[in-house]
């Protein structure tokens, strides 16, 4: 009896990891570079609460002081550098490299949840997990910070309490990449805000993709002051 | 040479050989007048390079805007900036300045071109005219006629006739560029010639309360860039066409 | 006392004026040859040109027939349908024509895409120029070839190699690097994409295409002669020269507005009301 079971534990393991295979080639593969283009933004303008609309000026500040320190920007401006994104896609992680300086982004799709609340290290790209629904890859990011370049397209910003959900699909063979990013906030929004990306995958990258970001003085006058 | 000391004779042979020395010198001088004239252009008068924006790029501050750019026109125009986007329109000034690609400078002659990688052809700053075209001739174009001309180390360009609908005609930090519209740019290298500052100035009597000023750094990208000539834009692509004209996304949808 | 210059005994007057003499025109004349710069003949390819019926054929067709058939091999022959192509000028893609003449007021779509033919923009219409100007700047690295009706050409000067073959999608428009044979130009271009040649040729990646760009000794007309060469397409390399004027002085580009949204860009003009 014992060798039966044991033999038929054998058989479904090696049955389940001979699929995981099958089944992880049949997800598309988002890796390549990926760039925007005038025609990629689908932005609708966001319903911001007051006390975000009266804010607004003083984040422009910060996030001029973050750029001119050559502070890392973070979410979402990482996917909008005006440069291409670096993707790549592994079995259990896709890592996301922009040119701007940035940490690399992280989507974990090895099936984690969140950290507690109490473990987790607030960052400029919040901790984000994935996972399949069909074609799509939703990405569920908390654990945001309010440092670097906070302004969220169409308006607001993000703050700590910030919640984003993105969803990531293919489309001509391939070739589109479309990302609708969700934002959820109280203190920013009164109801959640959405916009879409479509990037075009590119072939060829001629430009360098490091930026030696030095901060001094004249960066600073430059991003602060009036241009004369 | 009968009759001639000796001494003179050397004199006359040193002549000569002066003479021919000269003469080198002269129809040396004469064939490098020839030559690319723009080998000595100096480096910190010499534009020409690869050129993008950076994250940091951007110095623009709001525009002073007249009460009668109300929110409806800036609404209006808007609309027809998507349009032309949807229709792959050329994308004209100033948009072309800032379209998400590098721009090739190249300075001439005669002329500076600026060339951008996106469907909107390019721009020339003539240095060989110091008057904009007559009115009565010049046909109204999405980037104007511009004109240029060096005030020390930086060059100067001042543009008239735009037209008034074509491209993308929004300005960053406000208003939009109108058949009255009047711009000034000053182009200087900085940095040892790494940076590229471009402050562009526009005034419109309709448009602007105080002329409207804001710069940006481009940055030199290496000369063995290589720029993707003519990004291609397909107005009759139907997915294309349903993404920037269909509904607004909303949540859970997957970007169908 | 004795006083020399350059070892000529300048105490002797003959020699003194000898030296003036000869010695002048060497100080002068550079500055002569700059004060006269601007009326001499300008042999620079820098400017605007518009291309020249030389033969006076009147239409696009004549002038394609001034140009030699390209002798293509059996093989290039064959995929071509035999027989030579046309030589290639400004066209649009042309819908369908009506059995029956539409009534007045209703146009006729002459046009499905307009404004996104192949030729426009992409550079097609750069190798084969038609009647739109096209304006070149030249710089020590690069010389840039732009045309009025779409395409911008990167002509790089700074001895970078061309890209290996495959490596890069290609364009209409093609690679290309040049060098300066006195005042011409000599373009060499790879990397264009698959098509038709003036003449009835074709070119794939691999067909190389050089170019002269040569000004007339009165510096008012600018000849770039055309050599296509690639032994699976052609018997021998294929030539054929283009003539153009050059605009005068204070010329400017033109802009070539083309709105797709436009329903005009699609149709001819309106049938007016006929009378009875």
């Amino acid at each position: 009896m014992r060798c039966a079971l044991a033999v038929l534990l054998a058989v479904c393991t090696v049955t389940l990891a001979a699929q995981r295979p099958a089944e992880s080639a049949q997800r598309p593969d988002f890796s390549g570079y990926w760039e925007l283009r005038l025609d990629s933004f689908r932005v609708p303008r966001a319903a911001l609460t007051p006390q975000s609309t009266a804010a607004a000026e003083s984040q422009a500040k910060k996030d001029a002081e973050a750029l001119s320190r050559c502070a890392l920007i973070g979410m979402p401006a990482v996917m909008d550098d005006r440069s291409a994104l670096d993707v790549r896609h592994a079995p259990t992680v896709i890592g996301m490299v922009a040119k701007s300086p940035s940490s690399a982004r992280y989507i974990y799709i090895d099936g984690r949840s969140h950290p507690a609340a109490d473990e987790l290290e607030p960052t400029t790209n919040g901790h984000s997990i994935g996972r399949w629904d069909g074609d799509t890859l939703v990405v569920d990011t908390v654990g945001f910070n309010d440092r670097g370049v906070t302004r969220i397209p169409g308006g607001g910003h993000r703050t700590p309490a910030s919640h984003l959900v993105e969803r990531y699909r293919l489309h001509e063979d391939g070739q589109r990449l479309s990302v609708v990013f969700t934002w959820e906030d109280p203190s920013v929004f009164q109801r959640p805000h959405s916009y879409e990306f479509r990037y075009y995958k590119v072939s060829e990258i001629s430009e360098p993709r490091v930026i030696n970001c030095v901060p001094n003085a004249e960066r600073t006058r430059f991003l602060s002051g009036v241009p004369q | 040479m009968r009759g001639l000391k000796a001494g003179h004779m050397r004199s006359y042979r040193v002549a000569a050989i002066v003479l021919g020395a000269g003469i080198a010198a002269l129809f040396s001088y004469v064939a490098s007048a020839q030559t690319r004239e723009t080998a000595g252009t100096p480096a910190s008068r010499d534009l020409s390079g690869f050129w993008e924006l950076s994250f940091d790029s951007r110095r623009v501050p709001d525009a002073n805007l007249l009460s009668a750019v109300t929110r409806a026109v800036r609404a209006e125009r808007a609309k027809r900036d998507a349009y032309a986007i949807r229709w792959c329109n050329l994308l004209g000034m100033p948009f072309v300045m800032d379209s998400g690609r590098p721009l090739d400078i190249r300075q001439g002659r005669t002329a500076v071109i600026i060339v951008p990688e996106n469907a909107s052809g390019p721009r020339y700053l003539y240095l060989d005219r110091s008057t904009h075209i007559g009115e009565e001739i010049f046909d109204p174009t999405a980037y104007g006629d511009s004109i240029a001309h060096w005030e020390g180390d930086t060059l100067v360009a001042d543009t008239i006739g735009f037209h008034p609908d074509r491209g993308i005609t929004t300005i960053p930090g406000g208003g939009h560029r109108s058949a009255t519209s009047h711009l000034v740019e000053r182009y200087r290298l900085l940095q040892g010639g790494q940076v590229l500052s471009v402050v562009f100035t526009w005034t419109d009597p309709k448009v602007f309360r105080t002329p409207h000023t804001y710069e940006f750094r481009y940055y030199r990208l290496p000369a063995d860039y290589e720029p993707r000539t003519w990004l291609p834009c397909d107005p009759f692509d139907d997915g294309r066409g349903q993404f920037l004209e269909g509904p607004a996304p909303r949540a859970g949808a997957g970007g169908k | 006392m004795s006083l020399t210059c350059w070892g000529v005994d300048m105490a002797v007057p003959r020699l003194r004026v000898t030296m003036l003499l000869l010695l002048l025109p060497t100080v002068l004349v550079p500055g002569t040859v700059h004060a006269q710069a601007p009326s001499a003949p300008d042999r620079h390819i820098e400017g605007h040109w518009v291309r020249k019926d030389v033969g006076g054929a009147g239409n696009f067709g004549g002038l394609a027939n001034q140009i030699p058939p390209a002798q293509l091999t059996p093989e290039a022959a064959a995929g071509r349908g035999g027989g030579p192509g046309r030589a290639g000028g400004p066209g649009r893609g042309g819908g369908q024509q009506p059995s029956t003449p539409n009534a007045a007021g209703v146009p006729y779509i002459v046009v499905e895409r307009p404004c996104a033919n192949p030729g426009r923009g992409n550079g097609a219409l750069l190798i084969n120029p038609d009647s739109g100007g096209i304006h070149i700047i030249e710089h020590k690295d690069e010389v840039i070839l732009a045309g009025e009706r779409g395409g911008v050409r990167h002509i790089y000067l700074d001895a970078r190699p061309h890209p290996a073959p495959g490596s890069r999608v290609p364009v209409n428009a093609g690679h290309s690097l040049g060098r300066y044979e006195g005042d011409a130009l000599i373009v060499d271009t790879i990397g264009l994409t698959p098509g038709g040649v003036a003449g009835g040729g074709l070119r794939t990646a691999e067909t190389r295409l050089r170019e002269r760009l040569e000004v007339s000794p009165d510096g008012k007309t600018m000849t770039i002669t055309y050599t296509w060469e690639d032994p699976k397409i052609y018997q021998k390399p294929h030539t054929y020269s283009y003539v153009f004027d050059r605009l005068p002085s204070g010329s400017y580009a033109f802009e070539d507005w083309c709105d797709a949204g436009d329903p005009i860009e699609k149709q001819s003009i309106v049938p007016p009301p006929q009378k009875p």
